[in-house]
C-alpha cells in the first residue's frame, strides 16, 4: 500500500547508551527514520558487552544499533557543543539518557524544556533510571536496580534465599517500547499542533506501569488467593512434570464466571477420571490448572498420570479439548519450531561482509512495511559525513577512530 | 490536559488482559475508548483476587474506558457493533483465530465501512503457522517463548515468573507501538490498515538482548541467578542484614565500585580491567567482592556506592513501593477511585508528555454506558445518513 516507509524524512538523534534508548532508536530506524547515534569518549558501554560477532562487534550492540549512522564527538567541549547543537537543531526527535546537567555539559542547554526554544518542533524523549522528579532524580540506576526496586525480583527464586533476577532485561526493553510509543504519539500530536514537546520516561516507571495487575491485586483484596497476591511467597514455579519435559497448561477462564467446558473430557482422556469425583477439583479446571488458586497444591494429582506420558501427548490432549498448553522450550527448540518459521520472526541483515540474524519488527502490518536494517556503526564511522552534511568545518569533529 | 490522541475513538471488543490493556494505554494517551463486553462478561471480573466483589484485573486492565454490553449473536447488537466501528479510528480484538470473521466483525467487514480504521488483531501465536488458532495465556507464552528459560540459579534449567500478566502486558505495549506507527502512517496516506500482534513476537521483543546474543554467537542463553549475562559486576550481594543490588556499566563506575569497597588495587588488576575481562573472570571477582560486602549492612553499601555514583538499589515489597517518595513524586502508582469497589492502586502513565500529558481515569461499571453510547450512535447515524460514503 505505502511506497515510502512510515518515518521517511524524520531525523532522530540518539545520545543514549545501553538498551532502552538504542532499542527505541533501532525500531524507529526500522520504520524508516534517519537515525544518527552520537557518542563521546569510549562510546556506548554496550560496545563492551559479550558475546562478540566474528568482526568483534558486540552482538547486543550490533542488534541495537544496526541501521544507524555513528558520530563521535571530539574531546574539546566547544567542538562537541558546535556539532551536537547543530545536529539537534535540525532534528525532529532527540532521544537521550542524559539529565539536564548532562545536556548542558554537552552544549544542549534547554533541549529538555517543555518545548525546546531553539527547535520548537523538536520531540525530546528523556530517559532516566528513576524518574525526573523525587529524591532519587538524577541518581544512576540499572536494569537490576529497577527490577529490585519495582519488586520484580521477589517473584522469582525462593523466599529467604539470595535473590535472582529476571533473565530478560525487562526494564530496558519495556522502556524502549514506551519510548518508541512516546516518539510516535508526539509526532502524531505535532502534525496537529506544529509543536514538539519533551516526554519523560524511566526504567523504574516502566516496570511499575507493567506491574498494574499486582498493584491492583494488593490494593485491598477480599481474600488472599492465587498468585497475584501470593506469588512473592510461593516456591519456584516449574510447571507440571511429564515423562520427558515439564509443561504448563490451563482450562477455564476467558468468558464469564466459569469459562469454557473441556476439562472433564480432558481428565478422562488422560486417565484421571477419578478427579471428577474429587471434591477438591471444580469441574471446569479453572481453580486447579494454570494460575488457579488451588493449582500449586494439587499439582501432584495431575502429575501422577502426566509422568506416564510424553509432554507432546499431554499438550495435544489439552489442546484437543480447548485448553491452553506448552512445554518450556529452550531457545534452540523455539527457533526450530514450525510456528516461528511460519511467522518469519527472524530475518537476515548484513554486518560488514557477513550476515547476522535479528528479530523482525514485532508487529505485522498489512500496509506499512518496516524493514530491519543491518550495519551497526563503528565508533565515529560517520562523523565526517554527518559534519559535512551539516555544513560544518571538518575540524569541528573528531576524526573517526575506525 | 488532553493527551496526544485526544479526539480519537477506540472500539475495544477484547477480553482478559493482552487486548484490554491496549485500550487503556490509548485512553491514557487521550483517546475515547469504548469497551464492548459480551453478556457473560469479561472473565477478568472473576479472576482472583476480587476487591468488593470485582476482579482487580478487570479494574486495572480497563482504566480510561466506557463500558457497554453487546451480544454479537444477536443481529441487532452485531449491527450496532459494526456501526460503532464505522465511527472509530482504532479497533481491538483478541478472539481465537477465525472467530471474529464468524461474528461479522472481521477486517474485511470493518474496513469496507471505514477505510481509515486501524484494526488491531491480537493472538497468542500469530495468524499463520500450525498454532495460529491456539489460544494462549501469559504463563503459556512464558514457557513457549523461552522467557522462563532465562530465570533461575546457575545450572538450573528454568523458572517461571510468578508475576502474572507480564507477557500479556508486553503484548499490549507492542500492540500500542504498532497502532501509533499506523496512526502516523495514516497521516501520510489517509488510510488505515490491519495489524497482527502476537504474544509470541511480543515475548521475543521483551527478550531482545538475550535473543541478539544467541543469534550472534549461536549459544543459547541460560540462567545466571541474580547476575547479568553481559556485565560484571552486576548482581545482588548478601550484606550483613540483607541484600544490595549493584551494577557497573562503565570504566568510571568500575573505578567507583573499587573505591567504594576500599579495594582500589582491583582497578589495576589485569583480570578485571575491562567489562569482557570481568565477565570472563566473574567468579574470581566475586571471590574477592562477596565477603567484603557481606561484612557490612545494606545501608552502608548504599551510601558508599551512591557517593561514588555507582548504580545500587534495595528490593521493595508492595507496602514499601506504594509509599516510596520516588514512586509517589513521579506518579508511578496512582490511586483510582471507583464508584462501587473502593480505591484501587494501578500502574501510572509510563510516559510523561510535557504539552499533552494525558491522565489515568477509572474503569467502567460493566455495561453502564450502553444506552448512552447507542443513543450517540443513533444521533450520529441520523446526522450522517446518506453521506457516509467517504
Amino acid at each position: 500500500m505505502s511506497a515510502r516507509p512510515v518515518l521517511k524524512g524524520i531525523t532522530v538523534v540518539e545520545a543514549a547508551s545501553g538498551l532502552a534508548g538504542p532499542m527505541a532508536g533501532c525500531r524507529l530506524a526500522d520504520l524508516g527514520a534517519n537515525v544518527v547515534k552520537v557518542e563521546w569518549d569510549d562510546g556506548d558501554w554496550m560496545r563492551q558487552c559479550p558475546p562478540f560477532l566474528k568482526d568483534r562487534t558486540s552482538a547486543d550492540f550490533f542488534a541495537l544499533n544496526r541501521g544507524k549512522r555513528g558520530v563521535l564527538l571530539g574531546a574539546e567541549p566547544k567542538q562537541r557543543a558546535a556539532l551536537l547543537r547543530r545536529l539537534v537543531e535540525t532534528a525532529d526527535v532527540f532521544i537521550t539518557d542524559q539529565d539536564s546537567d548532562g545536556l548542558a555539559a554537552l552544549g544542549l542547554e534547554g533541549a529538555d524544556a517543555e518545548t525546546c526554544a531553539w527547535n520548537p518542533r523538536l520531540i525530546v524523549a528523556q530517559i532516566s533510571a528513576l524518574g525526573r522528579e523525587g529524591p532519587l532524580a538524577g541518581m544512576p540506576g540499572s536494569e537490576l536496580g529497577a527490577q529490585a526496586m519495582a519488586g520484580y525480583t521477589r517473584y522469582v527464586g525462593t523466599l529467604g534465599k539470595q535473590s535472582i533476577r529476571l533473565g530478560a532485561d525487562v526494564a530496558g526493553a519495556s522502556t524502549a517500547i514506551f519510548t518508541t510509543q512516546a516518539v510516535l504519539a508526539a509526532l502524531f500530536s505535532r502534525r496537529r499542533t506544529g509543536r514538539g514537546q519533551r516526554v519523560d520516561l524511566s526504567l523504574l516507571n516502566s516496570l511499575v506501569a507493567m506491574k498494574t495487575v499486582h498493584l491492583a491485586a494488593q490494593s485491598d483484596p477480599d481474600s488472599f488467593e492465587g498468585p497475584r497476591v501470593g506469588g512473592a511467597y510461593d516456591p519456584p514455579e516449574r510447571g507440571w512434570k511429564t515423562a520427558d519435559a515439564p509443561i504448563t497448561f490451563a482450562f477455564g477462564g476467558a468468558v464469564g464466571a466459569e469459562g469454557r467446558p473441556g476439562w472433564t473430557q480432558f481428565v478422562e482422556a488422560v486417565g484421571l477420571s477419578r478427579l471428577l469425583e474429587d471434591p477438591r477439583f471444580d469441574k471446569t479446571g479453572r481453580m486447579t490448572t494454570g494460575l488457579g488458586p488451588k493449582a500449586r497444591e494439587l499439582k501432584g494429582e495431575y502429575e501422577a498420570e502426566f509422568t506416564k506420558r510424553p509432554s507432546a501427548e499431554v499438550i495435544a490432549q489439552v489442546r484437543k479439548f480447548g485448553g491452553f498448553a506448552s512445554a518450556y522450550l529452550s531457545h534452540d527448540q523455539l527457533l526450530d519450531e514450525p510456528q516461528v518459521q511460519a511467522l518469519e520472526i527472524v530475518r537476515d541483515v548484513p554486518q560488514g561482509d557477513a550476515t547476522v540474524r535479528v528479530l523482525d519488527f514485532p508487529v505485522k502490518f498489512s500496509g506499512s512495511k518496516p524493514e530491519v536494517q543491518g550495519q551497526a556503526p563503528r565508533l565515529g564511522e560517520h562523523t565526517q559525513d554527518v559534519t559535512r552534511e551539516l555544513g560544518l568545518a571538518e575540524e569541528t569533529a573528531a576524526r573517526s577512530r575506525a | 490536559m488532553a493527551g496526544p490522541l485526544s479526539g480519537l475513538r477506540v472500539v475495544d471488543v477484547s477480553i482478559m488482559a493482552a487486548g484490554p490493556w491496549i485500550g487503556s494505554l490509548l485512553g491514557e494517551l487521550g483517546a475515547e475508548v469504548i469497551k464492548v463486553e459480551p453478556p457473560a462478561g469479561d472473565g477478568t471480573r472473576w479472576v482472583e483476587p476480587l476487591q468488593h466483589g470485582m476482579g482487580t484485573n478487570y479494574m486495572c486492565l480497563n482504566v480510561n474506558k466506557r463500558g457497554i454490553t453487546l451480544d454479537f449473536k444477536n443481529p441487532g447488537d452485531r449491527n450496532a457493533a459494526l456501526d460503532l466501528t464505522a465511527t472509530a479510528d482504532i479497533f481491538i480484538q483478541n478472539f481465537r483465530g477465525g472467530v471474529i470473521d464468524r461474528l461479522g466483525l472481521g477486517y474485511a467487514a470493518v474496513v469496507a465501512r471505514n477505510p481509515r480504521i486501524i484494526y488491531c488483531s491480537v493472538s497468542g501465536f500469530g495468524e499463520a503457522g500450525p498454532l495460529r488458532n491456539e489460544a494462549c495465556a501469559d504463563f503459556i507464552m512464558q514457557a513457549y517463548s523461552g522467557f522462563a528459560r532465562l530465570n533461575g540459579e546457575p545450572g538450573e534449567a528454568l523458572e517461571a515468573f510468578r508475576f502474572t500478566g507480564f507477557i500479556d502486558l508486553t503484548t499490549s505495549i507492542v500492540a500500542t507501538e504498532g497502532i501509533l506507527a499506523a496512526l502516523v502512517e495514516r497521516e501520510n496516506t489517509g488510510k488505515g490498515q490491519k495489524l497482527e500482534v502476537s504474544m509470541l513476537q511480543a515475548a521475543l521483543e521483551m527478550q531482545f538482548p538475550r535473543i541478539a546474543e544467541m543469534l550472534g554467537s549461536g549459544e543459547a542463553p541460560r540462567p545466571h541467578g541474580s547476575a547479568s549475562a553481559i556485565l560484571a559486576p552486576d548482581r545482588g550481594y548478601t550484606t550483613l542484614d540483607g541484600e544490595v543490588f549493584v551494577t557497573v556499566h562503565t570504566p568510571a563506575e568500575w573505578h567507583g565500585f573499587c573505591a567504594a569497597i576500599e579495594r582500589p588495587d582491583l582497578a589495576a588488576d589485569a583480570r578485571f580491567d575491562s567489562n569482557p575481562q570481568r565477565v570472563a573472570n566473574r567468579e574470581a571477582l566475586d571471590a574477592v567482592v562477596a565477603p567484603l560486602i557481606a561484612a557490612r549492612p545494606s545501608i552502608w553499601w548504599m551510601r558508599a556506592f551512591q557517593r561514588r555514583k555507582v548504580p545500587c538499589a534495595l528490593s521493595h515489597n508492595f507496602e514499601q513501593l506504594r509509599y516510596h517518595a520516588q514512586i509517589r513524586d513521579n506518579g508511578m502508582a496512582p490511586v483510582v477511585h471507583t464508584r462501587d469497589w473502593g480505591d484501587v492502586v494501578v500502574g501510572g502513565l509510563p510516559w510523561h508528555f510535557s504539552a499533552t500529558p494525558g491522565e489515568v481515569l477509572p474503569p467502567p461499571i460493566p455495561g453502564a454506558d450502553t444506552a448512552a453510547v447507542l443513543e450517540e450512535l443513533a444521533r450520529h447515524k441520523a446526522a450522517t445518513s446518506g453521506v457516509e460514503s467517504a
